[in-house]
């Protein structure tokens, strides 16, 4: 049986709160920040940490508040009914109260809105066609399971149906089932198949960018939070994964949220939110594998929290009490984890040891870097740290580092200080004790940060998914480049006010300006990269170019088979056959059906029986460039579609008479 | 800091317009060149990624399959760089550049080979023709393996496929062909060669009538990216003989890439007969060679 320990410490830290009054976050507007800042020395940035305090004893007042309301006795008479306010204050009073939400919302509806006005436009890789069929499949069962639900359980309807894609697990194809079921189907919202399953995903990219602003926005501050989220939005490679009816966007989501309610927990304390975690990671589990790892986040931060309050609870009654929060997702995690997967409900164990020897012995897959395609270990130790330089943009990457140091510094002055007291002799460094943050919320992100990326310095890690395998980590730099931010925004406040006399408004104003200089270029960069999301580099690199020149990856899976519809339209006869090379038979067929590209042509699997043959340029895709040639007898291109002046595609053209 | 963020942007902008090489350029490309290359220069494009679009916008005449999947660069006395970003190729490090000029952002360098060669006969030529025949030889029997004009086998849908199996090869009874097709070098490089298939125990001859010969037997042999990316201890031999008398064998080791031999042959300088080529048994992997007679400097 779990329990929470009984931090002793905790309980001080708690008690000796400074019984400051509630913290206005909720009435407050965003640049509410910056008021309480100035009222700070000004060369010093508000400590996050006092901020947290705020938080903490506005919760303490509130909850002082509840009890004290419940003690009183209920008055004798009752009072003539208060006038009840209108709708429209109604309205603002519960704005007033869910204003970080609000924000949180507003920017993850405008991204998805963007993601939807902009999916069209964009091919299908090979992964969305496998799920594109699987989630077909599965729609047939969900529908069984309405009609007749005896039946669906049984497993002769099981099997055959979720066998299908069945080395990733089911939230996510379920979800794309359901969507598609739902707004194609019957409220016919999306008039794309495509659309209605990739809806999920974009949603998934929304709740990233929501519970990113609030875990800023609660960490550090409201304009951290959004920072954070425009960081995280305005990644060219996160927009592109964005799109898809794939993963890689939902884990991120589901990682970020999961130690998000994770740190929620340990904050609030309470079996609420400890049962939260528990189902959050259960359907994190369900998304993807990555889930697997969050215990290496989760177990060392807890040991740091609760290690002496665990020791000493051992040493007193020989249990080791485990934090709540870390019980409900040993318990509920796994077991919502083969709950929701049909797959599992028969011969569960062996079909999960087929589900991690899949992942554990996964192939490796052709991937260009700096010039030298990797198809097996070892993977280069310095893929992960350069692909993170060129693809993020530079901007997001210096405020991150400016925020992880800050944080860092911080993170170390508190063990410098602990280390201090242990010894009972205080070490040079830090003079006065660092402020406490009883949840360790700077450890926290570090370790999601680390935990994330830590696999790709290893050489047996296969690097074939390029950046989409380590966007787990993306949420947390995107934090603490909110942080970055707020020092920096400290400092130009700081001279604003020195060297003139802005008032609030204009203050604001210049805020803006100065979001918009920084987040300007990543804008550019990222609305300019649709859709060749995967060739796109920044611009510190050399764009698209800049790519090429390097040898870095220009693009895998085939979904850029769709950005050669105007050519084909103006080129391509009636009934002519074109070989799709690395575009999936389903993605193809899904190409066809939307009419994106010319229906009247007919996709095979060979050069040998195509009038027309396309290569998607990888280097090791080569291959299939140079066995063209041969059986075209010809290296002169038809059309080459490009990014930027960048080769994506190459179209060749049987000639007459040449068969 | 928001200076980097202006960086950023103004970079972004120059990248995509003004760094972007338009069609025009290669258009006028095209014409200057159209006017001055002869047919036996060499025309090359900086940096290889630019390859396809120079190849499209050149055509065939320009940039067409044998001077793109060329050997190498030897045989060439002057050679075109079309570049752009201010590349040069590597494989004209050696060579004098005669002129310069700048068409848009086009820059096209004019070079000349300190020591070309002199081609007599290039084998590739003749295949197909009747001065090619192929045979299978297992101990004392010679079994022809006759020219077809078939269906390729240029892979299917995902990679590695392999190298095409070219629709007009020399195919033997036991299934074995000698064909000639485009390699994927290790250096992700093309190179148009002869593949000679797996025999089993046999070693396949192949036969060029009446070549010329010059004063070296020059050529470059090679397997498959995708097999050669693993390197092992496989060796594939290539032995040619004249006149009945051996000129040389070549020694591919897998995992080299594509590499070249050079056999001094004074002695035949001039003179017309037969050479052959036999390709030794049990080549497992996809194996290819050319060469030519010439006269080297």
């Amino acid at each position: 049986m779990s329990e929470r320990p009984n931090d002793e410490d905790d309980e001080r830290e708690r008690i000796t709160e400074p019984p400051a009054a509630p913290r206005e976050d909720d009435a407050q507007k965003l640049d509410q920040p910056e008021r309480e800042r100035n009222t700070d020395p000004p060369s010093v940035p508000r400590d996050d940490d006092a901020q947290k305090q705020d938080q903490a004893a506005s919760q303490s007042t509130r909850k002082t508040k509840k009890k004290a309301a419940a003690a009183e006795p209920p008055p004798k008479e009752p009072e003539p009914p208060a006038k009840e306010p209108d709708l429209g204050t109604r309205a603002r009073a519960w704005a007033t109260s869910n204003t970080d939400p609000l924000i949180g919302g507003g920017i993850a509806a405008v991204y998805v809105a963007w993601l939807l006005a902009t999916a069209r436009s964009l091919g299908f890789s090979r992964d969305e066609g496998f799920y594109f069929t699987a989630a077909y499949d599965y729609k047939r069962w969900f529908a069984l399971l309405a009609d007749a639900p005896i039946k669906a359980l049984e497993r002769t309807s099981i099997d055959p149906i979720w066998q299908n894609n069945h080395e990733h697990p089911a939230l996510m194809k379920s979800l794309f089932a359901l969507s598609h079921t739902l707004l194609h189907d019957r409220f016919k919202v999306f008039e794309d198949d495509s659309t209605a399953f990739r809806f999920p995903g974009m949603l998934m990219m929304g709740l990233a960018l929501f519970v990113t602003y609030l875990f800023a926005a609660r960490a550090f501050s409201r304009r951290a939070g959004v920072i954070a989220a425009i960081t995280l939005g305005l990644m060219p490679n996160v927009f592109y994964h964005a799109h898809l009816a794939c993963f890689d966007v939902p884990i991120m989501a589901m990682w970020t949220t999961c130690i998000y309610v994770y740190w929620r927990s340990e904050k609030e304390g309470g079996l609420s939110w400890a049962l939260l975690a528990g189902i959050v990671y259960g359907l994190t589990l369900e998304t993807k594998h990555n889930a697997w790892m969050l215990p290496a986040v989760f177990l060392p931060h807890a040991l740091v929290v609760h290690g002496r309050a665990i020791s000493r609870h051992a040493a007193k009654s020989s249990r080791i009490p485990i934090p709540t929060s870390l019980v409900a997702m040993a318990v509920l995690g796994p077991a919502l984890f083969v709950l929701l997967w049909p797959w599992l409900w028969n011969d569960t164990l062996p079909r999960i040891q087929e589900y991690v020897n899949f992942h554990v012995h996964h192939d490796y897959y052709n991937i260009e870097f700096l010039g030298q395609t990797y198809f097996g270990p070892p993977s280069p130790r310095s893929y992960m740290p350069v692909m993170i330089a060129a693809t993020v943009p530079t901007i997001s990457l210096v405020l991150f580092a400016i925020g992880a140091f800050d944080r860092a510094r911080a993170l170390l002055a508190r063990l410098a200080w602990w280390l201090g007291e242990a010894w009972g002799r205080m070490l040079a460094w830090p003079k006065a004790a660092p402020e406490k943050d009883r949840a360790q919320t700077d450890l926290l992100i570090f370790l999601a940060i680390a935990v994330a990326l830590g696999p790709f310095v290893l050489p047996r890690t296969p690097i074939f998914g390029g950046t989409k395998h380590w966007i787990t980590a993306y949420p947390f730099l995107a934090i603490l480049a909110g942080r970055g931010f707020d020092l920096v925004w400290a400092r130009l406040a700081l001279l604003l006010e020195k060297r003139t006399t802005l008032d609030a408004t204009k203050r604001i104003a210049a805020q803006v300006v100065v979001v918009a200089c920084c987040f300007g270029g990543a804008l550019a960069t990222t609305v300019h990269s649709h859709p060749f999301g995967l060739s796109a580099y920044v611009p510190l690199f050399g764009g698209t170019a800049g790519g090429a020149d390097l040898g870095l990856n220009r693009q895998f899976w085939g979904f850029t088979t769709e950005s050669l519809a105007p050519w084909l339209a103006a080129n391509a006869k009636p009934g002519e056959t074109l070989y799709f090379m690395d575009t999936a038979w389903p993605s193809w067929q899904r190409l066809i059906a939307e009419k994106r590209i010319p229906e009247t042509l007919r996709g095979v699997s060979s050069p040998a029986e195509a009038e027309l043959s396309i290569v998607h340029h990888e280097q090791h895709i080569n291959e299939v460039d140079y066995n063209i040639w041969t059986e075209y007898r010809s290296s002169t291109p038809a059309y080459v579609l490009t990014h930027d002046g960048v080769p994506i595609i190459t179209v060749y053209r049987r000639a007459r008479g040449h068969r | 800091m928001p200076l980097v963020g202006i960086v950023e942007l103004v970079l972004h902008v120059k990248q995509t317009t003004s760094d972007v090489v338009p069609a025009s350029d290669w258009t006028a490309a095209r014409d200057a060149l159209t006017t001055e290359a002869r047919p036996d220069d060499l025309v090359i494009f900086a940096p290889f990624w630019v390859d396809p679009i120079g190849r499209e916008q050149l055509g065939d005449e320009l940039a067409g399959l044998r001077r793109e999947a060329r050997p190498d660069e030897s045989r060439f006395a002057r050679a075109f760089e079309v570049g752009i970003r201010g590349a040069h190729r590597e494989e004209l490090a050696g060579w004098k550049k005669t002129a310069e000029r700048q068409i848009g952002k086009i820059t096209i360098g004019t070079y000349e080979n300190p020591a070309p060669a002199k081609l007599r006969t290039d084998l590739l030529e003749l295949v197909g023709t009747d001065r090619v025949t192929v045979s299978r030889v297992d101990g004392a029997s010679e079994t022809a393996c006759p020219f077809q004009h078939g269906i390729g086998q240029p892979g299917g849908l995902g990679v590695p496929q392999g190298p095409a199996v070219p629709g007009d090869r020399y195919v033997c009874s036991s299934g074995a062909y000698v064909g000639a097709a485009v390699l994927h070098a290790l250096d992700h490089h093309p190179h148009l060669c002869l593949f000679v298939s797996p025999s089993g125990a046999g070693t396949l001859r192949i036969r060029f009538a009446k070549i010329v010969f010059g004063s070296a037997l020059h050529g470059h042999s090679g397997v498959q990216w995708v097999n050669e990316r693993t390197p092992s201890a496989e060796r594939i031999t290539v032995a040619f003989s004249a006149f009945d008398r051996p000129i040389g064998q070549n020694v591919h080791r897998v995992g080299a890439g594509w590499t070249g031999f050079e056999f001094p042959t004074p002695e035949l300088a001039g003179q017309k007969g037969d050479l052959v080529a036999e390709v030794g048994a049990a080549t497992p992997r996809s194996y290819c060679f050319e060469a030519d007679t010439r006269d080297v400097p």
